[in-house]
């Protein structure tokens, strides 16, 4: 069990131990020609920060995001891409311990005092859609970027049908009071809604599912996305169900799921929100059919939530779409090896940047960032613009305009904010681990196919 | 000698009032949650004579009411699945309800006692989840349950009474440290003390245990399906949670009726002072009261460890306060009643759940406590306070 | 050597003096009586006996050793019991049981005893309700054994209260006001009780306001007022002690004590 004071302390001891930014040594970088010539007179403190829950019940996720971010960071100071500038790296955390996790007040609060920063320019995360909720018209009011590496919520960014549902109501237009600040470098829930309809009837050929969900943004919207397209798909929703995190056990539930005929389970949610404790109480019940999941369900607390009850191996077959499996991707293994050999000292399993498949979406997210405020500099004559709204408005700008090409893939973004790089990989439980399977993307017909590249 | 019986009739009011309810055997305090002065009565009064009589009708019902409703949810399960559904959320609604009546047990005899919620109980479960897994890793129990029969029947007889010790010495201290004191201090002062000593257990479990649940490896002690009816199969576990816990509320009403301790508490609960001029060590009873109370919660954690297979931090804090809200509905104070709350509880959980969506479970649950405070407040099985002037 | 010596005794609450400077001793087997108006500590001064009170000042002993600062279930280990004015029966058990609980300091079972229903406890536990039931008949309860105590008579739940008392083996029997709300028929069958206690050896000290009871049974009488003692002697004495009549009774009410 990793105690989370203890890792909170191990970050900062990394943060101090400045050598280890001499193992960033290879560029990763596009910039690399762009020399430091312009900018090498730059004059002042830019801030980059994250803000991710490190804490509770998302320890099993922020912290390598974090841990990746802050890698990039270490890098582009090494490499001095702000040339004379001083490039300086907060770390928020969004979770509470009352909340046991990632909490949208805490949040809203974390941005608000990195926006009364002048110096900071630009922020990575938030990781959860429900969080993201409240940064982002506090960000949008202060003209501040935020970029983050896994909201895949819809209604952050394009109005869809769910968002109006009475359980989710997400004006989009209300979130951004100022300009449009918001970026991400995952695809939504609307792709990951589809792809999941299309594996579940497709793939898994369940044409009866039941559905539970978490009663989050994130979770109920995925669900509901799940649904309409499942329905679409020709599938049956036999029952459904939304439960609050503190359920702990959810017998009624497999009961009716058993009764109903459901081929399948789908649920919407987090491990830290029951998606392992519905396996657990499937297996207790003697439910043998699969069990769906989004991104939310594909860490190690699904595992082990899952093996905890009487079949101890009922994680076994579990399915989960997740962030596109780039540790395959020739584009990655830099990143990768460049984690490895950071934080080799630390304890297991934040050690190894595989184990959460965010994590190079954070690194990436921040280099997107970093780049974004290079090019600022440059097209200012090598220093900063003279006021920090206009030096953000400018680094937003810049953030429009990306096309960056990092260890995830091609990344640039729409007018929205939402990044081109679509795509969900399809992971299954084998031998008590997640392994890949397949990537599936969407073409803007809405049909899905397995990518190939 | 012969002294003759004197005459019935009684020149002043009779100690409590004889006019309804069920007077029970166990610890019953008539000063339950119910308000000095009917004040529901009060603002009915001023609405009108229609809804006064349908207010005093349901308040005298209200156990049918609520059983009532209860049967229709099951009938409309039944219509909803067939025997099947109805069989196995049943199956499901006892299991649950079988450990809230444990918990619930703590409640109601801690409040009954020296009249306080003490919040730190379900916590004191939580923690006693904790402890049977350390007993259990620290004696190899594990490999005895799954090895054989006896093994199991050796590894519960070990785990049972060490993890009941530790919750029951927990409980003692508890009431020694923080409510002791403040005993004859007004009521507001050990309610924030229990919310103060819930927060700080939960801390230390956070400490100790992480943010994460914790599986226990006690899930597979006891496995296999022992029968099957229709579409209904009950598992071995099914079968021990329940029996387990209907034992073990047997074995202590049997104690509290019969035993020397058992009258102390009894008495102790009632009058306080005339316990004390009977030669009763008040200090010792309560502690014996917290000492089993937090025992029988242990036991419902070793229960609940061993039917779910994981615990975490702060499982005590929700599944407390509907324990809670159990011990409410059967009277607080009434120690059958909080028994029979709380496997009442569990067919609302489960049935309202299986109906309107497990979204309302709790939402129902908290209702009833809403509906019991307006309309019976003394609980199920609890006692008409006198409204004497 | 006297069973009970209160040597002045105070008791001070706040600004209060509720009992003040009171000695008197009181013999074995004998019966003595506290009178006084309302208020004149005669409550307060069982309180302190029984130890429910800590006194300020003074000295209380019984048969020679002191008893202040004891805890009150100590004090009825050594051989008081008492009952109260305003009944304090266990109102949710039974006659029976509430005997029993007089019992419980004497009885030798222990909580292992009672959880494993030992053969031990299981025999005690008989013969201490065997016990019980002896008691209830002495007092000519038998028939309410298994009624709870909130539905019994006013005038048997004060009896009960008696048994309970009896039931502590006390050598010393504290019995406030007994008499209150007991009618005529009651009243006399109390007084005969009184007779059997004093009869088995008992020593009994009794607060009433009921004179002609009073009169009757007592030895002798004290009389409180203002929390001082301001007479004490036999009832004749008291009677006819005009400081009595006049700061206890009033003016004008001679009549009512002497004609008692």
């Amino acid at each position: 069990m990793v105690k989370p004071t203890k890792r909170a302390l191990s970050f900062a001891s990394i943060a101090a131990l400045g050598v280890l930014a001499a193992c960033g040594t290879s560029s990763t970088t596009t910039s690399s020609s762009a020399g430091a010539t312009g900018i090498a007179g730059c004059k002042g403190t830019i801030t980059v920060a994250t803000d991710l829950p490190l804490t509770g019940g998302d320890v099993t996720d922020g912290p390598y995001v974090q841990m990746a971010a802050e890698l990039a960071v270490t890098q582009a100071q090494q490499a001095k891409l702000l040339g004379g500038c001083t490039l300086k790296y907060i770390s928020k955390n969004d979770s509470t311990v009352l909340a046991n996790g990632h909490s949208p007040a805490q949040g809203a609060a974390n941005i608000t005092a990195l926006a009364s920063d002048a110096t900071v320019m630009g922020v990575v995360g938030p990781f959860n859609s429900s969080v993201a909720l409240a940064e982002i018209p506090v960000a949008s009011m202060d003209h501040l970027a935020l970029i983050s590496p896994s909201n895949t919520n819809p209604c952050l960014t394009v109005v869809v049908a769910v968002c109006s549902d009475p359980s989710i109501k997400i004006d989009t237009a209300s979130l951004y009071p100022g300009p449009h600040t918001y970026f991400r470098v995952i695809a939504s829930d609307v792709q990951q809604g589809e792809i999941d309809a299309y594996v579940v009837s497709s793939v898994l050929n369940a044409k009866t599912v039941y559905v539970i969900d978490d009663q989050q943004a994130y979770g109920r919207g995925l669900a509901l996305l799940f649904t309409k397209y499942y329905t679409a798909d020709g599938g049956k929703v036999v029952g459904d169900a939304s439960l609050p995190s503190t359920t702990t056990t959810y017998t009624t539930q497999i009961s009716l799921a058993q009764t109903e005929g459901a081929k399948a389970i789908f649920f919407g949610g987090t491990s830290g929100d029951g998606c392992g404790l519905v396996r657990r109480d499937m297996g207790a019940g003697g439910l043998n059919i699969p069990i769906m999941g989004g991104d939310g369900c594909q860490d190690t607390k699904f595992i082990s939530d899952a093996n905890s009850g009487a079949v101890k191996n009922e994680a076994e077959g579990s399915y989960a779409t997740s962030a596109p499996d780039v540790t395959k991707l020739s584009s990655s293994a830099t990143f990768y090896s460049d984690y490895a050999a950071a934080y080799s000292s630390v304890a297991a399993p934040y050690n190894n940047a595989t184990n959460e498949p965010y994590t190079p979406y954070g690194y990436d997210a921040m280099n997107i960032l970093l780049q974004a405020i290079h090019s600022v500099l440059v097209s200012n004559g090598g220093q900063p613009p003279s006021s920090s709204m206009t030096f953000r408005d400018d680094v937003v700008a810049a953030l429009h305009t990306t096309n960056y090409s990092g260890a995830t893939g091609q990344q640039s973004f729409d007018a929205n904010g939402d990044t081109t790089n679509t795509g969900f990989t399809l992971y299954k439980v084998e031998s008590g681990a997640w392994v890949g399977i397949n990537t599936y993307a969407v073409d803007t017909s809405g049909n899905v196919s397995v990518k190939t590249s | 000698m012969t002294i003759q019986s004197g005459t019935p009739e009684a020149p002043l009011a009779p100690l409590g009032d004889t006019s309804s309810g069920v007077g029970s055997p166990m610890l019953v305090d008539q000063r339950s949650l119910a308000p000095r002065r009917d004040q529901s009565n009060e603002l009915v009064r001023s609405v009108g004579p229609v809804v006064r009589v349908a207010y005093g009708w349901i308040s005298k019902h209200f156990a049918a009411v609520l059983l009532g409703m209860i049967l229709v949810a099951i009938i409309a399960t039944f219509k909803q699945g067939g025997l099947d559904l109805m069989g196995q959320q049943l199956r499901n609604a006892l299991v649950l309800g079988a450990i809230y009546a444990l918990v619930a047990i703590g409640y109601t005899m801690v409040y009954g006692i020296i009249e306080l919620i003490n919040f730190a109980h379900g916590d004191v479960f939580a923690a006693a989840g904790f402890y049977a897994v350390f007993i259990a890793s620290t004696f190899h129990l594990d490999s005895l349950a799954t090895g054989s029969f006896g093994g199991l029947i050796l590894a519960l007889i070990i785990v049972f009474p060490l993890s009941m010790l530790g919750a029951g010495i927990t409980g003692v201290v508890i009431e020694f440290v923080a409510y002791r004191r403040l005993r004859d201090s007004p009521r507001l002062a050990p309610l924030i003390t229990a919310i103060g000593v819930s927060f700080l257990i939960e801390g230390i479990m956070l400490v100790i245990e992480g943010p994460d649940n914790v599986a226990t490896n006690q899930a597979d002690w006891i496995t296999g399906t022992a029968f099957t009816i229709g579409g209904v199969s009950v598992a071995w576990t099914d079968i021990f949670v329940v029996g387990m816990a209907l034992f073990l509320m047997f074995a202590l009403g049997e104690f509290v009726r019969r035993t020397r301790l058992g009258k102390a508490m009894r008495s102790t609960a009632q009058d306080r002072t005339a316990a004390l001029l009977c030669g009763i060590n008040i200090n010792r009873t309560i502690s014996a009261t917290f000492f089993i109370g937090s025992a029988l919660a242990a036991a419902a954690a070793v229960i609940y460890s061993i039917n779910y297979g994981d615990l975490k931090w702060n499982l005590g804090f929700h599944l407390g306060i509907i324990a809670f809200t159990a011990a409410v509905l059967g009277g607080i104070g009434n120690i059958v009643g909080a028994g029979v709350g709380g496997f009442i509880i569990g067919l609302i959980y489960v049935f309202g759940g299986s109906i309107f969506g497990g979204e309302w479970s709790e939402s129902l649950i908290f209702a009833v406590l809403v509906l019991i405070l307006t309309f019976r407040p003394v609980g199920l099985f609890g006692v008409e306070v006198t409204t004497r002037a | 050597m006297p069973l009970l010596e209160l040597d002045s005794v105070t008791k001070r609450f706040g600004g209060l003096l509720a009992v003040s400077n009171v000695s008197f001793n009181l013999d074995s087997g004998e019966i003595l009586s506290m009178i006084g108006p309302n208020g004149a500590g005669k409550t307060t001064a069982f309180n302190c006996v029984t130890g429910l009170f800590a006194i300020s000042s003074g000295a209380i002993r019984f048969d020679g050793s002191s008893i202040a600062g004891l805890a009150p279930h100590r004090i009825t280990k050594l051989g008081i019991a008492r009952t109260f004015q305003n009944i304090r029966l266990f109102a949710y058990m039974t006659a029976v049981d509430n005997v029993m609980v007089g019992a419980h300091w004497w009885m030798k079972e222990r909580v292992w005893d009672g959880a494993f229903r030992t053969a031990r406890a299981r025999r005690e536990e008989k013969s201490v309700e065997q016990r019980a039931l002896e008691l209830l008949e002495l007092l000519g309860l038998s028939r309410y054994a298994g009624s709870y105590a909130r539905e019994m008579p006013y005038g048997l739940q004060r009896r009960l209260e008696i048994a309970r008392a009896l039931a502590t083996q006390p050598r010393l029997l504290l019995l406030d006001e007994p008499a209150a709300g007991l009618n005529t028929q009651e009243k006399r069958e109390l007084m005969q009780l009184i007779g059997v206690l004093r009869s088995e050896g008992l020593t009994i000290l009794l607060i009433e306001h009921d004179m002609r009871l009073v009169m009757e049974v007592s030895d002798r009488i004290v009389v409180l007022d203002h929390g001082e003692k301001i007479a004490e002697g036999s009832p004749v004495d008291v009677r006819q002690n005009p400081r009595v009549i006049e700061a206890y009774l009033g003016t004008g009410a001679t009549e009512v004590i002497t004609s008692a």
